[in-house]
């Protein structure tokens, strides 16, 4: 293997670049864990590289799929392919004093034009970058495009579109100029020179767009997905398309991940209360009944139990989708949650989504209750089907817009409902505005709901659940 | 580097054969993170299914390294008093009592209530020694002169609060006891934490942490692992048996057959004095590699596939 030969400061250089690209590649590393990196690699070295890819994987990848994203990552990084390029550039970290611009000084080389009709060339050996090409000085060229690449500021690019730019400018900062100025001139007159030129140019632009492109790899792939992630929790769910589920589905989790942490906490900071008296006197005995421990009563703080009840009718499908989703995904902190679906009828699916992967349940709740949409219907049905089994703890959160064809949508039932609940939350995907407007009941909804809240977006969706398990009314 | 701490854990490869002298097969990439755990001092921490013998790599680090092995076991409601150390109170309290007795032979002849009080206090340390102090695994794998191999197992069933009290045990080998100060590992310890995955560990432990994650084996390594642990079956029948159990874990089962089940069917299959894998035996034995009632009524709903993949 080629990196072997790879001085050390050029591999740790490199190392903090492969740490750069797994950032990329969302797998969080901290300064921390590149140091470790690079005390792993300085035992186990460059040379064997499986034994460097399991000690690196053991000191930078923390669970499972990060484990395999690594290993993905490591393969591309660490392809033979890139191999060559890496090793070819450790001369710029030996050498970097090298003032690349004067060409080194090579008499006429000795094999030099084997057909004579390439005699128009003599009057660009004097040139140091047609030199280098010419006579495959690869020292010379990564060095030379090094140089380029930091005039340029190559390291700036952001977005994919910028690699033509890029690539322009380093040429330029090259010297690609006299070549093509020289090749306009043989054009006409030297056709064989001209092709000479020609392909040297195509070379020369190749290796300048290999670098630029593992510029974008390394530095903006990861502001990339950064900005997309941005965006995407900002735009309407219901405009997501299929491409993005899997992203979406990421960022869900990764927020689900977030609140688990922060609520997980805080439940227990909580829970010093009233002294125990008889735990603190049983601790108390084998120090002869002086009570240095005091026991505290734990205050259980009751998790909120959650029904949902979502519209699945095709208008606000794709908003149920997403806080089904978010719920589940909570399922740690909220344990017992239940769903209901409804769009003409209504029933209970939270077996489907204990059994099935979120995604499938979604499809099957959308076959079985799609339909033309009841809410005076679909609440009755609920009040049959669960109403005794709301209590103080319950939290019941309706998705929907309360759009119900004109027919009555039976609003004391939901009266009913908060009466017994610990809180009605409605959602509804509309923006405010529209609330009211047309068929929708929804300034008669808002009066039998604790809240009723405008939801369309995932940031808003994260701040509803957030509010939800910090309640402790 | 502390190398010369474990000479046995020096090179890859002879971490491999020697673990497979102590009866346990490892993969490359074990050895190599046993290998650099003992190299940087860093403790592992191993995920894996239930049953892909976490612990059992533990306990043959430890024999490999002829070191004691001490073994914490986490639970739910772990505290410091059961995890790192403990004042022996009834101790404490003999002592008092033989004191008071003693106490004016002590106190004869001081003026005043000062110098009788710096008398006593003379005595006020003996009791927050050593001496007193219960030492529980932390704590004891750290008094080991030659270092020992500390076996933290489950850690995903401990309190969140007893892995923040662990972080400062794994990264500078020290507890610190208020009465006492600080008390530091003599030699440093082998460290393996082992999880089930049950929640997420906090970020700050994982940091800490070398990670290697153990997967299923495949067939040729579960296979080795089968032969070096019930050696009286014969070569045919280990084969089909473990194509049997790889391909029983494809199918979508609550709980997948991990190693430790595949070895105990093997020995089942050996006191049965069974020359052949067919149906018949399998299904007689097909609790001991599976766990739940519905999922062996699942393997049997694809039995035919099953043995079709045991034949090979």
């Amino acid at each position: 293997m080629p990196e072997a030969k790879v001085s050390p400061s050029a591999s740790s250089d490199q190392l903090l670049d492969f740490v750069q690209y797994l950032r990329g590649k969302k797998i969080p590393v901290s300064p921390a864990d590149t140091l470790d990196a690079v005390e792993v690699a300085e035992l186990t070295g460059y040379a064997d590289r499986t034994l460097l890819k399991h000690g690196l994987a053991a000191a930078l990848s923390k669970t499972k799929d990060e484990l395999t994203l690594f290993e993905v990552a490591f393969d591309e990084y660490f392809h033979p392919r890139n191999l060559n390029s890496l090793a070819n550039q450790s001369p710029i970290h030996s050498q970097n004093d090298v003032e690349p611009s004067p060409a080194p000084d090579r008499g006429p080389s000795s094999e030099q034009a084997s057909e004579p009709n390439l005699e128009p060339l003599e009057g660009l050996r004097g040139n140091a970058l047609f030199n280098a090409l010419e006579s495959q000085d690869e020292a010379w060229l990564s060095v030379a495009i090094e140089v380029a690449a930091a005039e340029a500021e190559v390291e700036e690019i952001i977005l994919f579109t910028q690699r033509g730019q890029y690539v322009r400018k380093m040429l330029d900062a090259l010297g690609d100029e006299t070549l093509r100025e020289a090749a306009i001139e043989f054009e006409q007159s030297e056709p064989a020179a001209f092709e000479a030129v020609q392909a040297l140019r195509e070379e020369l632009r190749e290796r300048v767009r290999d670098r630029v492109e593992r510029a974008y790899l390394i530095h903006a792939s990861a502001a990339t997905e950064d900005l997309l992630d941005e965006s995407l929790s900002k735009i309407k769910l219901g405009n997501v398309d299929h491409g993005q589920m899997a992203r979406l589905k990421r960022l869900i989790d990764r927020m689900a991940r977030k609140l688990a942490a922060r609520h997980g906490r805080r439940r227990r900071r909580f829970r010093k209360g009233k002294l125990h008296v008889a735990e603190t006197v049983r601790q108390a005995i084998p120090t002869d009944g002086v009570p240095f421990h005091p026991r505290w009563r734990k205050t259980e703080r009751k998790r909120p139990q959650i029904m949902a009840i979502c519209d699945v009718s095709g208008s606000v499908a794709a908003y149920a989708k997403f806080l089904l989703m978010f719920l589940y995904a909570l399922q740690d902190l909220l344990p017992r949650t239940r769903s209901f679906a409804f769009s003409a009828a209504l029933g209970e699916v939270s077996d489907l989504f204990a059994q099935l992967p979120v995604e499938e349940a979604i499809e099957r709740v959308n076959l079985k209750y799609g339909g033309a949409t009841d809410y005076g219907r679909a609440l009755q049905d609920f009040s049959d089907l669960a109403l005794a089994e709301v209590n103080s703890a319950t939290t019941v959160i309706i998705l929907g817009d309360a759009r119900n064809n004109q027919a009555d949508l039976k609003a004391y039932l939901l009266g009913e409902i908060k009466a017994r609940a610990r809180q009605v939350i409605w959602l509804n995907p509309e923006s405010l505005r529209l609330w009211g407007t047309g068929d929708s009941e929804m300034l008669q909804v808002e009066r039998h709901c604790h809240m009723a809240r405008e939801c369309n977006n995932l940031r808003q969706l994260e701040k509803i659940v957030d509010k939800l398990l910090s309640d402790r009314r | 580097m502390s190398d010369n701490h474990y000479p046995a854990l020096h090179d890859v490869d002879a971490i491999q054969q020697a673990f497979e002298c102590a009866g346990y097969i490892c993969t490359r990439r074990i050895a190599t993170v046993v290998r650099l755990a003992a190299a940087l001092e860093k403790p592992m921490l191993i995920e894996g299914p239930p049953g892909v013998g976490k612990t059992e790599l533990a306990k043959t680090c430890a024999m490999v390294v002829d070191r004691p092995l001490v073994r914490l076991q986490c639970y739910e409601g772990l505290d410091e008093s059961k995890a790192l150390y403990e004042w022996k109170y009834g101790k404490q309290l003999l002592y008092t009592q033989l004191l008071k007795e003693q106490l004016g032979d002590v106190l004869e002849g001081a003026q005043g209530l000062s110098e009788s009080m710096a008398r006593l206090r003379q005595f006020s340390d003996v009791f927050y020694s050593e001496d007193f102090l219960e030492s529980r695994p932390l704590l004891k794998v750290m008094e080991e002169q030659q270092g020992g191999v500390l076996l933290i197992d489950e850690i995903d069933k401990a309190d969140f609060e007893f892995e923040s009290l662990l972080l400062e045990v794994l990264s500078d080998f020290q507890v610190s006891i208020p009465e006492l100060g600080t008390i530091e590992a003599r030699s440093k310890p082998l460290v393996f934490l082992t999880s089930n995955d049950t929640r997420d560990l906090s970020d700050a432990l994982k940091r800490r942490c070398l990670h290697l994650h153990i997967p299923f084996p495949t067939v040729g390594l579960e296979a080795r692992i089968v032969e070096s642990r019930v050696p009286d079956l014969t070569q045919s029948m280990t084969e089909q048996l473990v194509r049997f159990v790889q391909a029983v874990r494809s199918l979508d089962l609550k709980k997948a057959p991990a190693i430790s089940e595949t070895v105990d069917w093997a020995r089942c299959l050996v006191l049965l004095h069974a020359r052949d894998l067919d149906s018949e035996l399998v299904t007689d034995t097909l609790n001991v590699l599976l766990k739940y009632e519905g999922d062996i009524q699942t393997a049997e709903g694809h039995l035919p596939k099953l043995m079709a993949a045991a034949a090979g």
